[in-house]
């Protein structure tokens, strides 16, 4: 890994995702923080990376580089949290029901995923398709079923399914802008975490995968 | 050098994340307004400060709010902002009722006022004004806000707007 991706690149993407994921676009234009429990999962999602290989803390943070390597080491570190955490926040519902459902799911899958133990590469296909499948059922599907409609099946259909679940999946339904820069966050996460310093592949892995090559 | 420049880079974007987060700006107007606020370059347009007080003293007090918006776009200018919120006292300001939601939004423009004064102390000292401090102001919204006795009090109705 270059000096350049480590110093700049990586705490810049990890910070814009921090700014992007935090928007909600309505009326008004709020940023919202991660609440603690956003941050836990976050703190799972970085112990997964590190888990995977996906990221070698030994290659930002030990007592052979220099102080100031070090830091940059930290800078990464923090900030791969903080956007880990809004990069959750950004896919999980704004209220009610599914917001509930999201959450737990969130930390059932996280720790499901550390006993399953993956490495870099299944890990980074597991991110995609998780944080993809939960932005779909999010700005698609949720917020299609949410959105006031124009004509009177519709508006009757809305307030049928808003009285059949007593008001618990029907969210607010924010600016479409909301959902492409929601988008692009998770996008530029992904990005960030596979231009992360990778731990090497150990041996057996590494015949292991020339083995399914073969075969 | 990359690594002192990418860790100078990394912080200030995270201040500016922060500040952002917690200021909470509504427009591009507020954050450039705040950012040059922050080192000390945000400056209220005078002739739209002008234009606003005309309105004011003639009591066109939606013109006159239009026209402070212009001055302060960024909402950092303390003065301005107590002039917003008298603007909302001097229009909800009634002999038989004063207009709530008015006085609402008039408490607020003064607690951004307070908040922005150094120290939290404002004083303008504007003879065509009844109240002189951010204090006496906000007091005045909140006791028009709440409900008590003096509201039924027949001699309310030859008291003079401030």
């Amino acid at each position: 890994m270059t000096v350049a991706r480590e110093a700049i690149t990586l705490p810049l993407v990890f910070l814009t995702v921090t700014l992007l994921a935090g928007l909600r676009i309505d009326d008004t234009v709020a940023l919202v923080p991660p609440s603690p429990y956003l941050l836990v999962l976050g703190g799972l999602l970085v112990r997964l990376v590190v888990q995977s290989g996906a990221l070698a803390p030994q290659r930002l943070l030990a007592s052979s580089r220099s102080e100031l390597a070090n830091l940059n080491g930290l800078v990464v570190l923090l900030t791969l949290w903080v956007a880990a955490a809004q990069a959750i926040a950004v896919v999980i519902p704004q209220s009610g029901l599914p917001r509930l459902a999201f959450a737990a799911f969130f930390l059932v899958l996280l720790l499901n995923t550390a006993a399953a133990a993956p490495d870099r590469q299944r890990l980074l296909r597991s991110l995609s398709v998780t944080l993809g499948a939960a932005f779909i059922l999010k700005f698609v599907v949720l917020h299609t079923l949410s959105a006031p409609g124009d004509g009177a099946v519709k508006r009757v259909l809305r307030a049928a399914l808003d009285g059949l679940t007593l008001g618990a999946l029907i969210q607010d339904v924010p600016h479409p802008l909301t959902a492409y820069l929601a988008l692009f966050a998770i996008g530029l996460f992904l990005v960030g975490v596979l231009l992360l310093p990778s731990r090497p592949p150990s041996a057996s892995t590494a015949l292991l995968r020339t083995g399914n090559a073969v075969d | 050098m990359t690594r002192a420049l990418g860790l100078g880079l990394a912080l200030i974007y995270a201040v500016a994340i922060a500040w952002l987060y917690v200021r909470q700006p509504q427009t591009i107007a507020q954050v450039t307004g705040g950012l040059s606020a922050a080192i000390g370059t945000y400056k209220v347009d005078d002739q739209a400060f002008a234009d606003a007080m005309q309105f004011f003293r003639n009591d066109q007090f939606v013109e006159a709010r239009l026209a402070f918006d212009r001055a302060d776009p960024a909402v950092r200018d303390a003065r301005t902002q107590f002039y917003v919120a008298y603007s909302y006292y001097r229009q909800g300001w009634g002999r038989l009722y004063h207009d709530d939601p008015l006085y609402a939004e008039g408490v607020k423009a003064v607690d951004r006022a307070i908040q922005l004064a150094p120290d939290g102390r404002l004083r303008v000292d504007d003879p065509g004004l009844g109240m002189h401090t951010a204090e006496e102001l906000k007091a005045e919204l909140e006791a028009g806000l709440r409900r008590d006795a003096s509201d039924f009090n027949p001699m309310r109705v030859f008291r003079k707007r401030k």
